[in-house]
């Protein structure tokens, strides 16, 4: 097999686009730098959107309470200012550190060349939680994402899961699935009400509570599935026809990868100096992954280790600069 | 900070909340789960999910005398060892990879059948 891997190159690679991750590609490029962001999920946002995306956040300056979808937003909108590039749903598998350069190396054989790394990996990679059943059906008719909702058009869809993943989805694909079942294990959906609603008065969508999936069966060889089997907690069975099921059943997150680059860890953790610089040359943390004495995760401090770790970045990369920016003022 | 399990999910183990940890530090033991302190990022997701609202966060139970005895036992539960063990479970990284302890702390093992 040969692979012709695409090479990007940039000034630094942000791995993790959670909030510190995305107010670093903000800082960056005031700083004068050319950013790429990766991450292993298909969207920015990091736990903020995975674990609590109607939540309100109260705890970051200026902003008394918002929403942590639209906080998410703003922080990208920030970001664009100076078009960082995203590589969304690809994992940072290898880092090569070097006095003059890294490179990073991702899933999809793509290579990142930049002049420094920041790691704002936070809890690191989130591993979908499996499905109890059918989990050789990954890849062809079962789905931990909705990467493209068209890919669903006319298709029967179970959706597993009580969070706002599934929930999301579920109202998502309505318009564009033919049916919906939407499975989740116990009575009551812990997600946003007011999306469960809507996904109640589809007329194409179906709720079933206190439910679990125990089959999928159709014809494996061919990728074609035909229907599951649902089993309630009473002990009744009934069977669905089905051609996709997306289990969204939340994650379970581990340092992934990173924990073979070479970095001075600290538990689930990358221990880093005042200057927010790990062990490696080149490579800086910032935000929840980073660790030293007094340490606390917060969004907040997160921000001030990012602009930190960005502000030694620059003058790492060009020597002539000034560890401090100016102000963002003066560009007004 | 962490959350903790207190004395109502005793014989109760619905297990809800392992289901929606996003970093697995929840640990069944016997007649209980048991939220590992230095591995949870108090994120509150298995406090709402609890059906018997056994979780409550740190800040909360130090509070309460009851509750901060099972603070303490949440403690001892990964920091000493457990009865016919010679080493303490410490901080394991993950509940799925160790499976089910089964065993209790003499607290929660001596504890009335609820």
């Amino acid at each position: 097999m040969t692979t012709n891997p695409s090479i990007i190159e940039t000034d630094v690679l942000v791995v993790g686009a959670g909030p510190t991750g995305l107010y670093g590609a903000y800082y960056a490029g005031f700083r004068g730098l050319r950013t790429v962001l990766v991450d292993v999920l298909p969207q920015v946002g990091g736990q903020v959107m995975a674990l609590y995306p109607e939540k309100q956040i109260r705890d970051v300056a200026a902003l008394p309470s918002i929403r942590g979808r639209d906080f998410v937003t703003a922080l990208e909108e920030q970001a664009a200012a100076f078009a960082p590039q995203y590589l969304l749903g690809k994992q940072a598998l290898r880092l090569d550190a070097g006095a003059t350069g890294t490179t990073v190396r991702l899933d999809d054989g793509t290579e990142v060349r930049a002049g420094a790394v920041v790691l704002t990996a936070g809890i690191g990679t989130p591993n979908p939680r499996p499905l109890a059943t059918g989990e050789e059906w990954l890849g062809t008719a079962l789905s931990y994402f909705v990467v493209d909702p068209e890919a669903h058009r006319d298709q029967d869809v179970v959706i597993v899961g009580g969070g706002d993943s599934a929930l999301d989805w579920a109202d998502a694909l309505a318009p564009i699935a033919r049916s919906i079942t939407l499975v989740h294990r116990r009575a009551h959906f812990r997600g946003h009400a007011a999306t469960l609603a809507r996904v109640q008065l589809n007329d194409t969508t179906t709720v079933v509570t206190d439910t679990e999936v125990t089959a999928l069966d159709g014809d494996l060889a061919a990728g074609r599935l035909e229907k599951v089997t649902l089993r309630h907690s009473n002990g009744e069975e009934h069977v669905v026809a089905t051609d996709h099921v997306i289990a969204a059943l939340g994650f379970i997150s581990d340092i992934g990868p990173l924990r073979d680059w070479g970095l001075d860890l600290r538990g689930r953790s990358i221990a880093v100096d005042r200057a927010m610089r790990t062990n490696l040359p080149r490579v800086y943390a910032a935000g929840d992954v980073a660790d030293y004495d007094g340490k606390v995760k917060l969004m907040s401090v997160g921000f001030g280790e990012v602009a930190l770790a960005m502000n030694h970045v620059a003058v790492e990369l060009d020597p002539d600069l000034t560890l401090f920016p100016g102000h963002s003022t003066e560009e007004s | 900070m962490s959350y903790v399990i207190g004395p109502g999910c005793i014989d109760e183990l619905d297990r809800s909340c392992i289901e929606v940890c996003p970093v697995d530090c929840i640990y069944i033991g016997d007649r209980k789960s048991y939220i590992n302190g230095t591995e949870c990022i108090d994120c509150g997701a298995c406090e709402v999910e609890c059906p018997v609202s056994a979780i409550v966060v740190d800040r909360v139970a130090k509070k309460d005398d009851t509750l901060s005895a099972f603070m303490q036992d949440s403690v001892d539960f990964f920091e000493k060892p457990l009865p016919g063990r010679d080493a303490p479970l410490g901080d394991p990284g993950g509940a799925t990879a160790i499976g089910e302890v089964g065993v209790d702390t003499p607290m929660v093992a001596d504890h009335p059948a609820t």
